[in-house]
Parts: structure tokens; sequence; C-alpha cells
């Protein structure tokens, strides 16, 4: 096995650790700083496998800007008197859910895999009208949601 | 392989976000296991970057799809920050949709 398939594998296993993290502390804002770790680390197995401009709109959006929404939320309304906030009886169907996932997935264990890394002056070729449009339909989304917050403050 | 193991930590991953929004007991709860449910969809679409005449395809879905779950979160946000205000708490239990408690 390969540096890059160790280096994928132990990722894989922190992202997960990460996330279990997150979902186990008592504190909301460590659970913020939990999640960020996974999304980085799941940013960084793009970067990993030649995959940059994934890499860095994820770390961006979900840890830069959306992620530091969340961690100024979290310590706003931050527990004085944290707790666990878990009801185990959730995870039955969510066992059930995992076995038939990984049932589906089983599938792929032979495939073998090379990353090709992705191609961004191909996208902006092929795709300038959809980005266009989804750059456009942002926007209005965010003026949508501003003028909603206003609203709702008069 | 690596896509297998690539494929299966993106569903333990997506099955954590889903048993935290479930058993979520306040909005900032919820948002991060809704923020781990996404970064679980970007993991379970690395495979299609290893096909190498579907690479510019794939990364015009991850494009989309990391926008329009941008667009959501902010949606979420908007939505929390509205609800904190209105009813000075930001708990579950305190949310109501269509007469019924959630």
């Amino acid at each position: 096995m390969d540096t890059v398939s160790l280096a994928l594998i132990a990722m894989c296993c922190f992202a997960v650790l990460t996330a279990f993290a997150a979902l186990f502390t008592k504190d909301t804002f460590y659970s913020a700083l939990y999640m960020s770790v996974t999304l980085v680390t799941i940013a960084g197995m793009f970067a990993l496998n030649n995959v940059q401009p994934v890499f860095v709109l994820i770390t961006f959006i979900f840890v830069g800007a959306i992620g530091a929404v969340t961690f100024a939320l979290a310590a706003m309304y931050r527990d004085p008197r944290p707790k666990i906030q878990i009801d185990f009886v959730w995870f039955i169907p969510a066992i059930i859910t995992f076995g038939a996932i990984f049932n589906a997935i089983f599938g792929f264990k032979n495939v073998s895999s090379v990353f090709t890394g992705s191609e961004v002056s191909a996208f902006v070729e092929r795709y300038a009208v959809f980005a266009l449009f989804f750059f456009a339909l942002a926007i209005l989304l965010m003026l949508s949601v501003v003028k909603f917050v206003r609203r709702e403050e008069v | 392989m690596m896509v297998y193991v690539t494929l299966v930590t993106s569903a333990a991953i997506l099955l954590i976000a889903y048993v935290m929004a479930m058993s979520s007991k306040e909005l900032v709860r919820l948002l991060i296991s809704l923020e781990l449910m996404f970064g679980a969809v970007f993991l379970a679409l690395m495979p299609l970057f290893t096909i190498p005449n579907l690479t510019t395809q794939a990364f015009s879905i991850a494009v989309l799809t990391i926008f329009t779950s941008g667009g959501e979160l902010m949606i979420l946000i908007a939505a929390m920050v509205t609800f904190s205000k209105k009813f000075r708490s930001i708990s579950t239990d305190d949310v109501v949709a269509g007469g019924d408690k959630i």
C-alpha cells in the first residue's frame, strides 16, 4: 500500500473520530470546533488526491464562513451547565440504516481508483452559463434572507 | 479499495450526524449536525474524481453541492437568529410547526 493510501485511511479514521467527538462532547462550542476539524479533514482528503479546488471551496465556505458563524452562535448560546444531549434509542435505527448503506457500498470493495484531479479551466469553458446563473441565484438567495431577517425585526 | 474506504467513512459520518440531529435538544447542535451531513455528502463525491472522463462534471457537481448546502445552512442560521429573537430560546422543544410540537 502506498503512502497516499495510508494517509487517506489515517485521515478517514481521524474524520470519524472527530465526528464522534462532536457528537459526544458536552459543550456546544467544542462540538462546533470538532465539526470544523472534521470538515477540514474531509477537505484535506480532496487535497491529498489532487483535487485542490474542492479543498479551497470547502475550507473557505464551510470552515471559514459558515464555520465561523456556527462558532459565534455556539459561543453566544453556550450552556453554563453543559450536558450530553444524546438519546441513545436513536442508535438502533441508525445502526439498521448503516447496515443497509454498508451493504450497498460493499460492491465497491474491489474497485481500483486513480485520482486524476480536476480541471477548473475546462469547467469554466463548458459551464460558463451554469456558473453565471448559479452566482445570480446565490445573490438572490442572500438578498431574500436579508429581507426575511429585516422583516422579522420590524 | 480506496473508493470503498472513502464511501464507508462517508456513511459513518452521515450516520453520526443523523444521530446528532435526531437527538439534539437545541438548534445549534442541529446546525452542527447538518454541516456534518454535508461533509459526508462531499466525501461521497470523491470517487467521481477517479473517473478520468468525468472530472469536469464531478467538479461541477461538487460546486453545485457546496453552494446549495451553503445557501441552505445560511437560511437555517437566519431562521435560528430570528427564532432566538422572538422566543428568547434556541431549544428544539419550543419549535412549533403546523400546530404540532416537534
